[in-house]
């Protein structure tokens, strides 16, 4: 009862400060004025009267401060007065209040963003129940190459029943046709086997998902099929109602019995799968029908155990079916994120080292610009403790001031995360992270990097309190400290401070100097071939048609003629699957009257005679394919420079023959001309263009004639006269006058510059030369603004002191020096220091960054650029010491 | 400053002013104050000042109540007198004082 009216009147006092104040005022002036006409009636002076009033009394302004702690409630209400007053200061200080923000704030967003999409990307990519122990077998051959492994319905039936494997799913992708539209759309249909739905255990979000009952043993699998969340929205426009409707594929009905989860993207690679059906793992399927398999191990069995126990499996696999295996190879399950790991791991790594050091380099400047800005506050403190305010008062207010700057450092940061996530979202190479990958602000590295500014911004904030609980508030007061030289030791923070910051900027900018170096290096690798107004269009194959070779030949060489008769075309090339940068198919070849040796491998292209001069590609030697030669599949070849320089150096080539035996036909799928996998003769050497990526030397390649072996569809490489997107409805209206059931298909814009764009190796390239650029050249401006501000008030600190150096004598130059000196050696030993580290993390970084060297230039030219900066920064104050006019100087005290 | 006039133990002042009011009934800051320096004979001289703490926590407590009156110099002042349940907590905190004092009395005694 008591406490609660102790409570309320403090409640209402707290409203009623104002006239509180004047009450206690005018209570406290009674008082005094009572006292002093007791002590004039005794006789005293009324200034002696006066005085020894205000003795006894003891303290008027410490009286009114104690009854008014006793009267509100003081921490709320000193709170709100701290945090007004702590505004105000901040706002006459705009320039250190906001570089100290704008520090915490770039290195909190920088943190935050970055780590949130590693985690994305590589800690916790997929939604699938269990997925760590989700893992796909790879086949390692002996130079360490991995390769898919290919299984028949049998195999992976058999597969199934190891005992490392709890539930398996295997699958086959096609792309089919949406049958119902009068345009023919092509969908990405992947077939899953019965177990696949249940074994990633991910609930669908509409109907049900695909199970075992859906493709019996023994039977055709049922007319169903689940929709994939994004080909719902797409063309369902997200219709609740989808399921028990039927969609039409390839003139066949199927009733959609489910949709998945919005995250769900099993399948594909890069979220293009639209469709999924069941599919039927019977032996009665064609014995060339394979499947790419995945499973999740049983619990606690380690990958090397799988890897141990599958080797027998999968070589007796190879003896069934040698051709799908290559000749020796050890197996080596994969967990799904491995290979996002290795395309990305990397990068993704590297980047997150290089924002940590940007939220260390934020967080010293912070402490830098509150350490320096304390030690000009020491007398501002020392005058606020005379006039009553207690060490406990003085604390609060500087934490208050402080906390508000961390507060809204960290806040900004926050938003700095939010608005950058997407743009470097947009920024990863596609392709190579799982399209499951949620992307969201990571919450435990928020709240640790907030933590961490919070902490920088408490610690050194309150610093300078600190050293007030010393009571040595007169001779503060009385020598005004701010004028002499500061401290030894803290001195030697603000040293040890700006030499970490120094150094680590170097890091920094050494990695991002190489970044940048290795990607301008891979933009102008000479390419071989002229990209510019080139575009690709694709050509699948529907599903049992063109089954004979005469007949699938004499269709794409009309598809071909008919697209380059257009009038914006200046010419047309067939090309398989050599597609530039990064083109051919991989394949073991023999020499004829030379040993055979199974690390002799080169690029195979499929493509037609138009197909170099289209790209610009110069026949250097020989002669190209007429076109009889390619409409019989004439086993003739051409070999790049490459190949021809390497296998005949003496420049023979034309003549020679080569054997590739994995050239084998698999009707009705795949087709190949008579005496493809025999012994072809080479007619010509043309130039080398880039065949492997553009960041990888180029390989030895072998062309032949487009119908020495062809997919379930080709491409049209095709040279326009203007801009390629104009013609790309041109083309699409040709293809259809030949066959008005062919769609035509196009990645991206089409264009050859964006195939470039799109090779992981150049987005990450991008990536990382980009956001390191941007890195660097901020921790570069941090380091600045730091190293200037603590010379600056080291010169205002001294001022006094330069005033009798120069009144002495000392020469203007003298004085610069000495400025200069402390500042030079601070950077000097963080120069050295962020020299070592980068030479010791060289290698590091030369591994991640691609075609990095270890480059003496741009280390060179990065401690210069950070000499010539740091220059600037202590030049600019060390001029206005020089420049101070000894008379106003020593006026100063 | 200050060194030579005591620090006053915080519950005694309190029961000082309660005393004081019961004894002088209504009276202002300066009179408590001077009033408590007079019965020591001059020999507590305390800081004055310390005084309106107390009787803000005494009012606080509900103890006393403070009404604006007319000082002997014809200036508005600020009265305290005791509440009813002030003066009964005289007696409590008379009591609480005196087992203290006893206390401490022997504890001297025996030295």
């Amino acid at each position: 009862m008591e406490l609660l009216r102790i409570l309320l009147s403090r409640c209402v006092a707290l409203f009623r400060g104002r006239r509180l104040d004047q009450e206690l005022d005018e209570e406290l002036q009674m008082h005094l004025e009572l006292a002093m006409e007791e002590h004039l009636r005794r006789g005293l002076r009324a200034d002696d009267a006066r005085a020894a009033a205000l003795r006894d009394f003891g303290g008027v302004t410490q009286t009114r401060e104690r009854y008014r702690e006793g009267r509100g409630l003081p921490l709320l209400e000193s709170g709100w007065q701290d945090l007004r007053f702590g505004l105000r200061h901040l706002r006459r200080n705009p320039g250190f209040a906001l570089t100290v923000v704008l520090s915490l704030a770039l290195g909190v967003g920088a943190t935050v963003s970055v780590f949130s999409i590693t985690y994305a990307v590589l800690v916790h990519p997929y939604p699938y129940a269990d997925a760590d122990r989700i893992v796909y077998p790879l086949l390692a051959d002996q130079s360490g190459r991995l390769d898919w492994a290919q299984l028949t319905a049998a195999q992976v039936r058999e597969l199934a029943t190891s005992d490392v494997v709890e539930k398996l799913s295997a699958r086959i992708n096609r792309s089919m046709a949406l049958t119902d539209h009068d345009f023919p759309e092509s969908v990405t249909v992947s077939c899953q086997t019965g177990d696949s739905f249940s074994m990633l255990g991910v609930p669908a979000l509409l109907g049900r998902n695909l199970g075992p009952a859906d493709s019996p043993d023994g039977q055709e699998p049922q007319p169903v099929l689940m929709l994939n969340y994004r080909f719902w929205r797409r063309h369902f426009n997200g219709d609740p109602d989808v399921v028990g409707r039927t969609l039409e594929l390839d003139h066949k009905q199927y009733t959609i019995v489910g949709v998945t989860g919005p995250r769900f993207g099993w399948g594909g690679n890069n979220g293009n799968i639209d469709v999924y059906l069941p599919q039927k793992l019977s032996n009665d399927l064609p014995a060339d029908v394979s499947f790419y398999v995945f499973f999740k191990l049983r619990p606690g069995i380690p990958r090397s155990v799988a890897d141990a126990k599958l080797q027998p499996l999968f070589e007796q696999f190879a003896k069934e079916v040698p051709g799908n295996f290559p000749r020796r190879f050890t197996v080596k399950v994969q967990r799904l994120k491995d290979g996002t790991l290795r395309d990305l791991g990397g990068t993704l790594d590297l980047l997150f080292a290089a924002v940590s050091l940007l939220l260390a380099i934020g967080c010293a400047n912070a402490s830098i610009l509150l350490l320096a800005r304390g030690s000009v506050r020491q007398h501002e403190l020392a005058i606020r403790s005379a006039a009553g305010a207690s060490v406990a008062r003085i604390f609060r207010q500087l934490l208050t001031e402080s906390l508000l700057l961390s507060f809204a450092g960290t806040a900004l940061g926050v938003v700095l995360a939010y608005s950058t996530l997407g743009a470097i979202i947009a920024w990863l190479p596609v392709n190579s992270f799982p399209n499951e990958a949620d992307f969201h602000i990571n919450v435990p590295v928020l709240v640790f990097s907030a933590g961490l500014a919070l902490l920088t911004g408490v610690l050194f904030g309150i610093l300078p309190a600190l050293q007030m609980v010393r009571p040595e508030i007169n001779p503060m007061m009385q020598t005004g400290t701010h004028k002499i030289a500061g401290s030894v030791r803290r001195t030697r923070l603000h040293g040890a401070l700006i030499v970490g910051q120094i150094a680590l900027t170097l890091l920094l900018l050494t990695a991002a100097g190489g970044a940048i170096e290795g990607f301008v290096r891979m933009m102008r690798v000479p390419l071989g071939y002229d990209p510019h107004n080139m575009v690709s269009v694709s050509i699948p194959l529907h599903e049992n048609t063109y089954t004979r070779w005469a007949e699938r030949v004499a269709y794409f060489t009309r598809l071909r003629d008919k697209v380059a008769e257009l009038p914006g075309v200046v010419s047309v090339g067939i090309s398989t699957n050599a597609t530039p940068p990064d083109s051919g198919w991989n394949q073991t070849f023999a020499l004829l009257g030379r040993p055979v040796n199974e690390e002799q491998q080169a690029l195979v292209h499929l493509v037609g005679p138009e197909y170099f001069g289209t790209l610009h590609i110069p026949l250097l030697q020989g002669r190209l394919w007429d076109a009889v030669e390619v409409k019989r599949g004439a086993t003739l070849v051409l070999v790049n420079q490459s190949f021809a320089e390497r296998y005949y150096p003496h420049g023979d080539a034309p003549g020679h023959s080569l054997e590739v035996p994995g050239l084998k036909g698999q009707p009705p799928d795949m087709l190949a001309a008579p005496g493809s996998d025999g012994w072809m003769q080479i007619i010509g050497v043309v130039a080398d263009s880039v065949d492997d990526g553009v960041d990888k030397p180029i390989r030895p390649a072998i062309f032949m004639p487009y119908g020495t072996f062809m997919f379930m569809g080709t491409q049209l490489l095709i040279r326009s006269r203007s801009t390629p997107e104009t013609l790309l409805d041109s083309v699409r209206k040709q293809i259809a006058a030949v066959n008005a059931d062919q769609e035509a298909l196009v990645h991206g814009n089409g264009e050859l510059e964006w195939w470039i764009r799109q090779e992981p190796a150049w987005a990450r390239g991008r990536l990382l030369s980009g956001l390191f650029a941007a890195f660097a050249g901020l921790a570069l401006v941090l380091a600045a603004v730091g190293l200037y501000s603590v010379v600056s008030y080291s010169v205002v600190q001294r001022t006094n002191e330069f005033g009798i150096r120069l009144a002495l004598g000392a020469q203007r130059r003298d004085v610069s020096k000495i400025v200069l000196a402390s500042a030079g050696l601070w950077v000097g030993l963080g120069i050295g220091i962020g020299f070592g580290l980068s030479f010791a993390s060289s290698r590091m970084i030369a591994h991640w960054v691609e075609n990095s060297r270890d480059d003496v230039l741009v280390t060179t030219a990065v401690c210069l650029l950070l000499v010539a900066v740091s220059s600037v920064a202590c030049l600019l104050p060390a001029n206005r010491a020089a420049s101070v006019d000894p008379m106003t100087a020593l006026r100063c005290e | 400053m200050g060194e030579n006039k005591s620090d006053v133990l915080q519950g005694t002042l309190d029961l000082m002013v309660l005393k004081t009011l019961e004894s002088m009934g209504p009276q202002h800051g300066y009179g408590i104050a001077r009033r408590i320096e007079q019965v020591s004979n001059d020999s507590l001289r305390l800081n004055q000042g310390t005084i309106y703490p107390a009787l803000l926590r005494l009012r606080q407590r509900g103890w006393i109540r403070a009404d604006w009156g007319t000082s002997e110099n014809n200036r508005r002042a600020r009265y305290y007198s005791l509440t009813r349940v002030g003066r009964r907590q005289i007696g409590k905190e008379t009591e609480n004082w005196e087992r203290i004092a006893a206390t401490m009395a022997r504890l001297l005694a025996d030295q």
